[in-house]
């Protein structure tokens, strides 16, 4: 199974490389004609860079998870076939991602979107023995999934506006309306959530109680990016309104600061990558809310060359916990000698972070700060500042592992836990030597994103150009802050405890255990006897109707008709109805008040057989026949002296006044909004007509079972399935769910 | 719980003929006042009162009723498979079926069409809840007695 899994991807980011270089390709088929949303692939440049993305980092992962997986489970004490599971779940997330990369229409994308949501929910908590994951992977799918719908609402802003959910329309028919800023605003901060950008980016650090392949592949180069990719999906859209773009760069600015400060003071080994990827991710968002042709090319070249060294590094803090048995920094160190090739790797790998030169992260950092500094010479300072803060600690992470005294013995770790890692690092390399391949990739990525020519050409310039003089500050000031670390953990133990006292993830908390409380305090008043269940419907359905009732105009809204001497029996008929209902109130034994229920039904039979309606007449009798016998049944079942008792008692406390003023209420309001829907002409008469003449050519008589078979079939099927489902309830609550 | 011999006798011979009108009234439904819904409640009234003569172990004895779930999924797959097969040709779910116009197979009076299958599908349906569901209440108590 992990084997078929790598293999799929492979064949996947053969298949998408292939289709990158000879142009581009996609498909286009009718999906909602009625919506008009169309099943829309398409893979261009920005569909290629993410779709290579999720392949290509999905072969190394999923390799990687051949190896980890079956470990993992044996620590674990669980069967080794839940590996399967993780695989397939795997796939499908990839499957997921290249989907989202390629859906040229909302609605696709938006599906897709929610099945990474989903795949990451069951890939987070795939321990699900452990609490801790479980809440994690909650934790995750509430933040995107509630995003999400934020998301879809921005979605549905620019069908209502445009009229299309297809993609190319939307961009070229976007203009700066208010709408679309809107719009722009709804689907950003569904995008920022994704990519757990500040401030809901607490769900990441969270999310690393997942297997390491999990966060190797989804928290690096797949479900975070997620959220980057639609911004510069959309990117031409949003660039319409300067207000968008400034509050991009602000979010990302932020989640440069407090990822960077964070993963700077963190121990433990996936979180500070969490931590770093949040900033990473910082970067990223700062580039597009820059926008223009730099601003693009510098975000599609970063997600390119962050999502290589950062899978790598998670995969090594993933084989050096499983070498060493270490979670955090300060139980590892001095494993160099020991795994050398997992030390270059990964070494490899942290250079390009850190953005040293001959790595592809010096080129990433070039387009950055030359975008940065074309900004202005204030944001130059924060690039400057953030590049340092990852070098400080990436350069700590690995320095951490891997030189320094041994703390812990080191077992030998299979092949395939270090190659992976050796082959990204020999990317990160290859493109610090080669870039060209690269920056091809993410010219044609860019080109999308901004809407226009791109070049991004990345080179090495021996000379004192700004990019170079930003890179020399970042390098020195990173220096200083790993070398005065020790000085700095008071502030940073600071910063930590004031993000736990004061965060976001707070107020998540908080609010999911209100939303509790309040579920329970309601759960508690509706189920603690069966009146209350009925008083905890008929009460806001009446404040509903009540509130409908109270702003419709009264004029001519309460129309009393005439009564002629022909209508005697119906009237007759309905006295009977009201004086059983009477009866109905007063009585205390059980089977006379089943009697005299039954007596308003067939009263109310006989207004029917009256007016004129057989169908009706027959169903009501039936009804009524039927509840009548079954209570009936039911009561012989029940042993007699508990009926007497429960018939002696009186009714007590709060009932007595609340029982009689709720069912009043409730009586009020029904019947003012009969009376006033009998009051109107019926607007459905023409169609009442026409479906009276189809109903012949329908091969029926009896137009009530023409509608209900044949013109209205569909709504009977639905309420029949729910027939039986109630019957599923009954056994369920009888039988424990046994039908048969 | 007791029943007299009159009781009996009159719910042993009202089995069949409701079972008849429940039958005439499924069939006629398309041309006639009533439709399956109905005829279910109406057949399924007719097992009620063989459940209040007889009791439980009889009715289970005399009539298949430990099938009546089976019959009530059954008559769901039946409407689904009805209503659903011409949206694999592109049309409607429910399309009328054969198409205005086109020839119909008559059985007597009665005209095959399908929403007459549908119908007899809503028709099990009713019949298996509501037979099911009496079983289940009535197995109940016996349930509550065997327990120590």
């Amino acid at each position: 199974m992990g084997a078929a899994a790598v293999a799929v991807a492979a064949v996947a980011a053969v298949a998408v490389l292939a289709l990158w270089l000879s142009g581009g390709g996609g498909f286009d088929v009718a999906w909602l004609p009625s919506w008009n949303a169309r099943l829309a692939f398409r893979l261009d440049g920005l569909g290629a860079l993410y779709g290579l993305l999720a392949t290509g980092i999905g072969v190394a992962t999923f390799t990687y998870a051949t190896a980890y997986l079956p470990r993992h489970l044996e620590h674990e004490e669980r069967p080794q076939a839940d590996g399967r599971r993780f695989h397939a779940l795997m796939v499908l997330f990839m499957v997921a991602m290249l989907g989202l990369s390629t859906a040229q229409d909302l609605l696709l994308l938006f599906v897709f979107w929610d099945l990474t949501a989903v795949a990451s929910y069951l890939l987070i908590g795939f321990d699900r023995q452990h609490r801790e994951a479980r809440l994690s992977a909650l934790m995750a799918l509430l933040v995107t999934g509630v995003s999400a719908v934020v998301l879809l609402i921005g979605f549905l802003v620019l069908r209502a506006e445009f009229g299309t959910t297809s993609i190319p329309a939307l961009l070229e028919r976007a203009d700066g309306g208010s709408a679309v800023t809107l719009a722009g605003a709804l689907i950003a901060v569904g995008a920022l959530a994704k990519s757990a950008q500040a401030p809901l980016h607490f769900w990441l650090p969270r999310a690393m109680a997942a297997p390491t392949p999990v966060s190797a592949y989804l928290h690096s180069a797949a479900m975070v990016a997620a959220g980057v990719f639609l911004l510069s999906r959309l990117h031409p859209l949003l660039a319409t309104s300067p207000v968008l773009l400034d509050g991009l760069l602000v979010v990302g600015l932020v989640s440069m600061a407090v990822g960077g400060l964070l993963a700077l003071g963190e121990d433990h080994l996936k979180r500070l990558l969490a931590y770093s990827t949040i900033a990473q991710y910082g970067y990223v968002v700062t580039m597009l809310g820059v926008g223009g042709a730099a601003g693009a090319a510098a975000a599609c070249f970063y997600v390119l060359a962050h999502a290589l060294a950062k899978s790598a590094l998670f995969m090594t803090s993933g084989a050096v916990t499983e070498a060493t048995g270490a979670r955090t920094l300060s139980e590892t160190g001095g494993l160099g000698r020991a795994m050398p090739a997992l030390a270059a790797g990964s070494g490899l790998a942290a250079a390009g972070l850190a953005a040293l030169p001959l790595t592809i992260g010096f080129f990433k950092d070039e387009l950055f700060f030359k975008a940065a500094a074309g900004r202005g010479p204030w944001l130059a300072v924060l690039a400057v500042a953030s590049a340092a803060l990852t070098f400080a600690y990436i350069t700590r992470f690995w320095t951490g592992i891997f030189l320094g005294p041994r703390r812990r013995p080191a077992r030998p770790l299979p092949a395939r836990l270090v190659l992976p890692v050796v082959v990204l690092g020999g990317l990160v390399l290859a493109g610090g030597v080669l870039v060209g391949p690269f920056a091809a990739l993410s010219e044609d990525a860019a080109e999308v994103t901004a809407a226009g020519p791109v070049a991004v050409a990345p080179a090495y310039h021996l000379d004192l150009r700004a990019e170079n003089l930003m890179a020399l500050a970042a390098y020195a000031a990173g220096l200083v802050l790993v070398l005065g670390r020790p000085a700095l953990a008071g502030v940073l133990g600071w910063w930590r405890r004031l993000g736990g006292r004061a965060g976001p993830e707070r107020a998540y908390v908080a609010g999911l255990a209100g939303l509790n409380r309040l579920s329970n305090a309601i759960h508690d008043i509706e189920v603690r006897d069966l009146r209350a269940r009925v008083v905890a419907v008929l009460v806001p359905a009446g404040v509903l109707v009540g509130v409908g009732v109270a702003v419709t105009p009264f004029e001519g809204a309460y129309v009393a008709g005439s009564l002629s001497g022909s209508d005697l029996p119906l009237v007759v008929a309905l006295a009977t109805c009201m004086l059983a209902a009477l009866i109905v109130t007063r009585l205390r034994r059980h089977v006379a008040l089943a009697i005299a229920l039954s007596g308003v039904g067939f009263t109310l039979a006989v207004a029917y057989a009256l007016l004129g309606a057989p169908d009706v007449t027959l169903v009501a009798v039936l009804i009524e026949t039927l509840l009548t016998l079954l209570f009936v049944a039911v009561f012989a079942l029940l042993p007699r002296r508990i009926l007497l008792r429960e018939a002696a008692l009186r009714p007590y406390g709060s009932r007595r006044i609340r029982d009689p003023i709720v069912g009043v209420i409730s009586g009020v309001l029904v019947l003012l909004v009969v009376w006033a829907a009998l009051s109107r002409p019926t607007p459905g008469g023409a169609s009442a007509d026409r479906q009276v003449d189809l109903a012949a050519r329908a091969h029926g008589k009896d137009v009530v079972t023409v509608i209900l078979a044949d013109f209205r079939g569909l709504d009977t099927l639905v309420e029949v399935t729910v027939v039986l489902v109630a019957l599923l309830g009954v056994a369920a609550v009888l039988r424990r769910g046994k039908l048969w | 719980m007791t029943t007299t011999v009159l009781t009996r006798a009159v719910a042993r011979l009202l089995l069949a003929p409701v079972l008849m009108v429940a039958a005439a009234v499924l069939v006629k439904g398309y041309a006639d006042v009533g439709d399956g819904f109905a005829a279910g409640v109406i057949a399924a009234l007719g097992v009620l009162l063989q459940y209040l003569a007889f009791g439980r172990a009889a009715v289970e004895q005399a009539l298949p009723v430990r099938r009546a779930a089976q019959l009530a999924v059954g008559g769901l797959l039946l409407a689904l498979a009805v209503a659903f097969p011409p949206v694999l040709g592109g049309g409607a779910p429910l399309q009328h079926a054969p198409a205005p116009g086109d020839e119909v197979v008559k059985l007597g009076s009665l005209e095959l069409i399908g929403a007459v299958a549908f119908d007899v599908g809503v028709f099990a349906l009713v019949l298996g809840m509501v037979v099911a569901t009496i079983g289940l209440i009535a197995g109940t108590r016996e349930e509550e007695a065997g327990r120590p």
